[in-house]
């Protein structure tokens, strides 16, 4: 078996006093398209961050085939964050271009490549366009071509489908499964286990931090005992998920205090959640 | 494929040029309006003093001159005066400035001024009556003062010639000889330079802390309250690479504002300032050099500095209230800095920061080189604007620049 692309050793991440990971362990192989599935706040963002060398580990590490640290290879990646990053007063184009210029990419060949991708997703119209009057799903097929512009090793989506109407996400699906066939590796968070099963071939189930669950839809079945995904989801995730986002800061203690200062009791007396 | 260090830092300095061009009110409020300002305010501030001034000539007071027996010749040109005089009779009181029940007339406006004047042996005793918060009754006031004192000093010669002395010598028995203006061994431009001296530092600093402000908060904190900082993280550059590229474009953006305030200022004096008020400060070019180098080290230290700050915020609302302040870390040494003398200036000013460079500045409008001063204001300026840098570097490596605040 060729060696992974990707791999994730004894990982943990804490942000303070919150444990954001803990002892995550993953191999990413070519072809793969791996879905992260897990409710908000479960740690599939800052795993995301933490592959694409955004976040280092507190402890462990995150090493491509060669061995190299991911925070010293990023050329190998392609990332699309949840909120997709582009820039308002730039079109499309010149948000890809900015970024294929910063892999070193020439102009032409990123233009060729943002062509063909932009075809198929329906944007080679909008490239000339400033993003700022862009849709959810524009904006995120902006971002998904320029993540692919420098023909990365791995792509890594998060949430991707999250706040697109039905035919967006439809499209994104089908661009991610149409990389898989090519043989492209594609790591995808979502909260949405049916969108997962569409799409990946692998499904990680994170939870509080933790890897529940990893294997192909079938073999999720067959090791919880289920019929059904959600089923098998329900059961790697009995208990409680924590409130807070995974890796938000919480507010200093002056804060906290000024803050409570202005903040009145709620009628049944509980306190405020800081 | 691979690009190296100055072209990524080249690459994120013109994208943020790009996006900043493309703000036609950032552009105006940080490019159009430091050129237009200076020649705007040489063009209209004289034009505003001359419209005051002739609304002033034609007003028309109101004054009542209360006494008996007022000299003949004072009486003819308190009439010549532009004045509306009313004449009464002076009640009994002990001093003449006493108010009395003249005051509810001045205060209601009825009258702008009232002029007492009682003979008292040979001398003629006076007082005038004003509202010092009315213009119009300083305007009355003012008018009757100018007659009185020519009438004063027209019956002191009348007085001294009936002595028999020469009214001329026994007023004036000290004379300057010749041309007030030709005794000031300074030049124009010298004098010029000590002027300015006086004005463009504080305007420098002032305006290169300011100008820097919202560029720095754009691509720091505005960057991250939009979520696109994270995507910039993700690509194959440092965190150092990411700061120098910004720290580039808002230098650029405030290295431009300055030079085009400046270059205002200079064209107000040359072509719209008369060379009585001011003219252009004789300095030599080795003055200008290290003038672009004070300014060139104290851009660096005020735009990481701005940059760190604004990067440590979580929001560009967050940004916004801790640098609008901040502005008064310039602005006080900035005046300050305006008293201290620049004649055996002990060396230690040179040290401190910001009042460093701000005495240097004033040392070389001057054409004052001093290579000590030189030598303190450069290494200082240096190792601030390397702190500062550090300093930015730091909030630039920290995790925590993708988080949000819970």
């Amino acid at each position: 078996m060729a060696p992974p692309l990707l791999s994730v050793h004894n990982a943990s991440k804490r942000f303070g006093d919150v444990v954001a990971l803990t002892s995550i362990n993953l191999d990413i192989h070519e072809g793969e398209i791996v879905g992260l599935v897990g409710s908000n706040g479960a740690g599939k963002t800052t795993l995301l961050r933490l592959l694409s060398g955004v976040y280092r580990p507190t402890t462990g590490e995150v090493v491509l085939s060669n061995g190299e640290s991911v925070d010293r290879a990023r050329e190998q990646l392609g990332v699309v964050p949840e909120n997709t990053g582009l820039y308002a007063r730039l079109t499309a184009w010149e948000n890809i271009r900015y970024h294929a210029r910063m892999h070193g990419i020439d102009d032409q060949v990123a233009w060729l490549r943002t062509s063909y991708f932009a075809n198929h997703l329906g944007m080679t119209e909008a490239l000339g366009r400033h993003t700022k009057g862009f849709s959810r799903g524009m904006r995120q097929k902006t971002a998904l071509l320029r993540a692919l512009v420098h023909a990365p090793n791995v792509l890594l989506l998060d949430e991707p489908t999250a706040g697109l109407d039905v035919t967006s996400a439809r499209t994104v699906r089908e661009l991610v499964r149409q990389l898989g066939d090519e043989g492209g590796t594609v790591i995808y968070s979502t909260h949405q286990l049916a969108e997962a099963q569409r799409v990946c071939n692998r499904i990680i189930i994170i939870h509080n931090g933790e890897v529940r669950a990893d294997g192909t839809p079938e073999s999720l079945l067959e090791q919880t005992g289920t019929t059904h995904l959600e089923e098998a989801y329900v059961s790697l995730t009995k208990d409680v998920a924590r409130a807070r986002d995974e890796d938000s800061k919480p507010l200093s203690r002056w804060s906290s205090w000024w803050r409570g200062l202005f903040t009145p009791k709620t009628p049944g007396g509980g306190d405020d959640e800081e | 494929m691979m690009k190296s260090s100055v072209a990524r830092i080249q690459t994120i300095a013109k994208k943020e040029l790009v996006e900043f061009v493309r703000d036609w009110r950032t552009i105006m409020a940080i490019l159009v309006i430091p050129l237009l300002m200076f020649p705007l305010l040489f063009i209209l501030f004289p034009l505003l003093l001359a419209s005051e001034a002739a609304e002033l000539d034609a007003i028309e007071v109101e004054v009542i001159v209360q006494g008996s027996g007022v000299p003949e010749d004072l009486g003819i040109m308190l009439e010549n005066a532009s004045l509306n005089i009313t004449y009464e009779p002076l009640t009994t009181m002990e001093t003449l400035a006493e108010p009395g029940e003249d005051e509810s007339r001045i205060r209601n406006g009825s009258i702008d001024a009232v002029l007492r004047l009682r003979m008292n042996d040979t001398v003629l005793e006076y007082a005038v009556l004003y509202l010092s918060t009315s213009e119009q009754s300083n305007e009355a006031r003012s008018r009757l003062f100018d007659t009185l004192a020519t009438w004063e000093q027209n019956e002191t010669t009348r007085r001294i010639d009936a002595a028999g002395l020469d009214a001329e010598e026994t007023l004036n028995p000290l004379r300057w000889n010749g041309e007030v203006t030709d005794s000031d061994v300074a030049t124009q431009g010298e004098q010029a330079g000590m002027a300015l001296s006086l004005f463009i530092p504080l305007v420098l600093a002032v305006w290169t802390f300011s100008s820097a402000i919202q560029p720095s908060i754009d691509m720091t904190a505005g960057e991250r309250e939009r979520g696109t900082l994270e995507a910039l993280l993700g690509l194959p550059c440092s965190r150092l690479e990411l700061l120098m590229g910004k720290w580039l474009a808002v230098a650029t953006i405030t290295g431009a504002g300055v030079l085009l305030q400046v270059a205002g200022l200079l064209f107000a004096i040359g072509y719209l300032a008369t060379s009585d008020v001011i003219s252009a400060p004789s300095v030599s070019l080795t003055a200008v050099l290290f003038l672009v180098l004070a300014i060139l080290l104290f851009a660096i230290m005020v735009v990481a500095f701005e940059l760190a700050l604004a990067m440590r915020s979580h929001s560009v609302k967050e940004a916004g209230s801790i640098l609008g302040p901040a502005v008064l870390i310039i602005l006080f040494p900035a005046l300050f800095t305006q008293v201290i003398n620049l004649d055996g200036v002990e060396i230690y000013w040179f040290a401190i920061p910001v009042v460093n460079v701000l005495l240097a500045l004033r040392e070389l409008l001057m054409n004052r080189i001093v290579y000590s001063h030189v030598i303190v204001w450069v290494v200082s300026s240096t190792v601030y604007a390397l702190g500062a840098a550090y300093y930015a570097a730091r909030q630039f490596k920290r995790e925590d620049i993708v988080t949000s605040l819970s």
